[in-house]
């Protein structure tokens, strides 16, 4: 057995080659880089934009986690929830209820949503905007209370004024401009006076089993398992509602689930791109070594030994362009908050973010070498007798597919492997399980598809030129007979467009979902002023009197509520449902509202929503239905005031959005609601400087409605969904802007194929425009061809990925029109610049090189 | 020794086949220089390709000092390439990348252990370039490359050295002393030489000479006869 080509030997002539074709290895260091880069600069920004994000979805929960129930915990509860700390899980608890709150020296008293809370704990997150501004323990203590702008408004009162609750007397220390989870908590009867949990107990106001909200917020650890969490609080407190972080506000989640979907994509594409270019810079590169390669073959190199060259090379240049890309990346990354500005709550992170940084770095090495593999093991089949015969044949005509297979086989198992590397990477890399398996599939559907498009296609079209040969236009034909030509590299140039286009469409086709269901899911004009306990008689007085007033957006909506219990489930009552664990509040305390059509904002996700007044049935709300076990066809018995209503689950919705329906969670038909006792809420949009202002007027006329603002909240999410809509823009711009760099780099680099071929028709005599006519029309054709395929699997990929993320596909048919004539355009272009100096050049100067 | 059987080779071109060798045997003893003269498509290149097992014949046999090289594998093939056989080209093919020093070296990095750089650096002398080491092939006349080349075809001592056209791109004089040192060197070692060219004045100095056309020998001369 002979010895192996000694590594340094290896490392020798890979360094000889790249410095002696610097330019042409510019394009594969370039590609790489830019791959890297994206990856580092999207995945690190992406990373640190989520936890910026997160942090102020904290905020709207005041919590990493909170459990709410409808009367305290039981002591054995309590020490359980206790325990958690020795997971260092810090835990407060806030109370809400109602009671009559009265301004000393002010006759009437008015009815207050109560909040006590521990100063020293309260809020884990977000900030309690107070005024004066001051620390919390300070203002609030056993002597004080913080209340809203719209108590002072009712009681005539102001900041240092007295307040009685429950037979004690507080001083109001402070106004509460704006309180972090007042959203989450639920919009409550009357203005918000806050507390100390001390003073709730001393006041007496609550009671062993009176009626309260009771909220435990926990704070965990970093790392920790917030699903594993919540999974014993489930456990602890089976009657409880559990939420985390994620999921204070629908639009939010979903922007949340969305935005990190989307840029894993981006991720992905940026790295399935680089490689791509990088692939088809070493398919041309050894293309043109062939030569070479045979004369050492010739010399007595073996194929291994060979391969010990170029791979050494592919894992020079990978790990060069990806220390480029990487460092193009985080200086990205710390410029993107700079360039940004105000618009975005990020700050350039202090330490170099090593984790994205290594795994960029790693992918970029890894994802190199695996798209170079097919054309290394190309070398295998170079045969040494090129060194005296230059046309070699290098057909497998005659020996059919199975030889082809068996030529091949090779090639075909490095493909599996470039698809298993990339579908690990894929999954290491993406934070959405979801989207790298996805991806992966549509990556090895599409190729699979194009090969057989491509050798199908080659065939047909050498078929039909064959056929046609006389009456086409000598330049077109020409031009198309270059596709198949022997040594052409269509097949991969199809590949490599294909996949571009695929990646680079589907990019934009959800970016452009994504953004249109956030900007849906979350208009400006959601409401952001509340109207709670609206008397029947009062409804069309208020009607008018809002319509007067300056600064309402949008229309005012109203709903009216019908307060009941159930009486039985699927003919179970309600005395054996609640020994059951059915949580007691759900059956005690119902909200009802009438309606004929399915709620704006709401979507059914089982069963039909009514068609006619008449129908008999009840809606109801998708968490409700999960908690009392039922689905469309339970027989509910509703009970309210004398009257019982015997009827049955026509469906179950979503809502997305806070409306002041949301109070309701059952929807009936009109006929069977109208005729009882309401209480009408009501919702609108406001300008937020003019809602002051409309508190002192309807205070005035409507002395027992209660207005809940929670304009700054939703000023707060809006601000997160545009935040997430600028990122999502600006990464899928940068991934589409280096997906093109790349691809007009893979077609340049076949440039080198066709210095030979120009030499020969100028010697025969055809002009530069000539052959730039026959490498356009070769070049629209692969772009067309190409285009068209990736067009189709970004449409299936896209509509794939957006329905698993419960986002409206929004198609774009311009987007595809335009991505195909891009893709033409783009290919006839760079084919023609990558020529431009060919086609400059006298033939001699070429021949004599030979 | 060089054994060739029967040996015919035929290529596909498209659906058409072309025979360019229809049937050859002969034997070339240790030592002998042969010359294979023939017109362009008589075959002799292709016949060289096969005798250096760069090709595998569609028929027949190449036995180089006994052992059977028309069904090798591809690396086995490669083995004894770099160990039996030295390569003289006429367009030289130095590998553009590596210097003088590393083009001879290279044979000795791929098929033996140890260090050549003895060797390579006194057959670099002996064809005259001692001074030209660490020039890349770019730097180097015509006749200068060939001359690394023929160090390159010796410096693993092997016992048979196929030559095509090696003066075929040289100006007479380069031609000449390019040709002197490669006899020289061929008779000194006793090795194998078997050269296909297209210049009688050249195959005049040969022991032998094989007369190629249309894929089969027409004549097959010693020195001695033609006398």
């Amino acid at each position: 057995m002979k010895p192996a080509l000694p590594w340094s030997t290896a490392f020798r002539i890979g360094m000889r080659e790249l410095r002696a074709s610097r330019a042409k290895f510019l394009f594969v260091l370039l590609s790489v880089a830019i791959g890297v880069a994206a990856l580092t600069g999207v995945r690190g920004f992406s990373q640190s934009f989520q936890r910026a994000l997160l942090g102020q979805a904290r905020g709207l929960m005041a919590a990493d986690l909170s459990a709410s129930l409808y009367h305290a915990a039981s002591p054995a509860q309590v020490s359980a929830m206790n325990a958690l700390a020795q997971h260092g899980v810090e835990m407060t608890q806030t109370i809400g209820t109602v009671s009559m709150a009265q301004a000393v020296g002010h006759p009437v008293p008015i009815l207050v949503s109560l909040k006590a809370v521990n100063p020293g704990k309260y809020p884990f997150y977000g900030n309690l905007v107070l005024k004066p501004a001051g620390p919390l323990p300070q203002l609030l203590n056993d002597h004080t209370v913080l209340v809203d702008d719209n108590l002072l408004v009712r009681l005539h009162a102001q900041v240092g004024d007295q307040l009685k609750i429950g037979g004690k007397i507080f001083r109001i220390a402070a106004v509460i401009v704006s309180e972090p989870d007042r959203l989450s908590a639920g919009v409550g009867f009357g203005p918000r006076v806050m507390m100390t949990r001390h003073m709730l107990d001393e006041t007496g106001l609550v009671q062993m089993g009176s009626r309260a909200s009771v909220r435990y917020l926990f704070k965990v650890p970093k790392g920790t398992n917030i699903a594993a969490l919540k999974a014993k609080l489930q456990q602890i407190l089976p009657q409880a509602q559990l939420e985390d972080y994620r999921e204070t506000n629908p639009s939010l989640t979903a922007g949340l689930d969305h935005a990190t979907g989307l840029l894993s994509l981006i991720c992905l594409v940026a790295m399935v791109l680089g490689a791509i270019g990088v692939g088809m810079a070493m398919r041309a590169h050894l293309q043109q070594r062939i030569e070479v390669l045979a004369i050492m073959k010739s010399i007595g190199a073996r194929s291994s030994d060979i391969l010990r060259i170029y791979l050494l090379q592919t894992i020079l240049l990978g790990s060069a362009g990806a220390l480029l890309g990487v460092l193009l990346g985080v200086g990205v990354e710390y410029a993107l908050p700079t360039v940004f500005g105000k618009l975005l709550p990020l700050k350039p992170a202090l330490t170099l973010p090593i984790g994205p940084v290594l795994a960029a770095f790693g992918t970029g090495i890894l994802t190199t070498v695996l798209f170079c593999l097919p054309p290394l093991l190309d070398v295998r089949k170079i045969r040494p007798v090129v060194v005296l015969r230059r046309a070699v044949e290098t057909g497998f005509a005659g020996r059919g597919w199975r030889g082809w297979l068996r030529e091949n086989r090779l090639q075909l198992f490095s493909i599996l492997v470039i698809l298993a590397g990339l579908g690990g990477i894929a999954v290491a890399l993406s934070d959405s399980w979801l989207v790298g398996r996805w991806f992966t599939i549509c990556l090895a559907a599409l190729l699979a598809f194009l090969l057989a498009l491509s050798s199908g296609f080659l065939r047909l079209l050498r078929l039909l030129l064959g056929r046609t040969r006389a009456q086409l236009p000598s330049a077109l034909r020409h031009g198309l007979a270059n596709l198949y030509r022997p040594g052409n590299q269509s097949g991969a140039v199809l590949a490599a467009l294909g996949a571009g286009v695929m990646l680079i469409l589907s990019v934009f086709l959800m970016q452009h979902s994504i953004v249109l269901s956030l900007r849906a899911d979350a208009p400006p004009s959601l409401p952001n002023v509340f109207l709670v306990d609206i008397g029947s008689d009062q409804l069309q007085g208020l009607k008018h009197l809002i319509a007067a007033q300056p600064g309402i957006q949008g229309k005012l909506e109203t709903v009216p509520i019908v307060q009941g219990y159930i009486a039985s489930i699927d003919g179970v009552p309600e005395k054996t449902l609640a020994s059951e664990h059915y949580p007691r509040h759900l059956l005690r305390d119902v909200g009802m509202t009438w309606s004929a059509k399915l709620l704006p904002d709401t979507e059914v996700t089982a069963g039909k929503w009514w068609t006619s007044d008449t129908t008999d049935g009840v809606a109801l709300d998708e968490y409700i239905a999960r908690r009392l076990k039922v689905h469309p066809g339970s027989s509910i018995v509703f009970s309210a005031g004398d009257t019982t209503i015997a009827t049955h689950v026509a469906a179950i919705f979503k809502t997305k959005g806070n409306h002041a329906f949301s109070r309701a969670d059952y929807v009936l038909p009109p006929h069977l609601l109208k005729p009882l006792p309401a209480i009408w809420y009501a919702d609108m949009h406001v300008k937020p400087s003019e809602i002051p202002q409309l508190e002192r007027v309807l205070f005035a006329a409507y002395p027992t409605i209660t207005v809940v603002n929670v304009a700054d909240i939703l000023d707060t999410i809006s601000n997160i969904v545009n935040q997430i809509t600028v990122v999502i823009h600006f990464l899928a711009a940068f991934s589409i802007l280096s997906g093109l760099v790349i691809l007009a780099s893979s077609i340049a680099s076949t440039r080198f194929r066709r210095i030979r071929e120009v030499v020969v028709l100028k010697t025969l005599g055809a002009t530069r425009r000539r052959i730039a006519l026959v490498f356009s029309i070769e070049f629209a054709v692969l772009g067309l061809l190409a285009g068209t395929v990736g067009v189709l699997f970004a449409q299936i990929m896209s509509s794939i990925l957006l329905k698993r993320l419960h986002v409206p596909f929004a198609h774009s048919y311009t987007a595809s029109v335009v991505t195909i004539a891009a893709n033409v355009a783009l290919a006839v272009l760079t084919g023609w610049i990558a020529s431009f100096r060919i086609l400059g050049q006298r033939p001699l100067e070429v021949l004599r090189e030979e | 020794m060089i054994e060739v059987r029967g040996l015919r080779k035929s290529i596909r071109n498209g659906a058409r086949t072309v025979e360019i060798l229809r049937g050859i045997d002969f034997t070339v003893p240790q030592g002998q220089f042969v010359a294979i003269m023939g017109a362009s498509g008589s075959g002799k290149s292709t016949l060289l390709g096969l005798l250096a097992g760069l090709d595998s014949p569609s028929e027949g046999d190449v036995i180089l000092d006994g052992v059977s090289i028309a069904h090798l594998a591809e690396d086995k093939l490669a083995e004894v390439r770099g160990r039996k056989i030295g390569f003289v080209f006429q367009s030289y093919q130095l590998i553009p990348t590596l210097t003088a020093l590393e083009n001879v070296l290279l044979p000795y990095e791929l098929n033996a252990s140890g260090n050549g750089r003895k060797k390579a650096l006194e057959l670099l002398d002996a064809v005259g370039l001692s001074d030209r080491l660490q020039h890349y092939p770019v730097q180097l006349s015509g006749g200068e490359q060939q001359r690394v080349a023929l160090a390159r075809a010796f410096v693993l001592d092997p016992p048979i050295v196929l030559a095509d056209e090696p003066t075929g791109n040289l100006d007479s004089r380069n031609g000449k002393h390019v040709l002197d040192l490669l006899t020289t060197r061929q008779r000194d070692s006793s090795t194998t030489l078997v050269m296909v060219t297209h210049d009688p004045q050249i195959a005049a100095q040969a022991d032998r000479q094989i007369h190629m056309r249309d894929g089969v020998v027409v004549a097959d001369q010693l020195a001695a006869e033609e006398a």
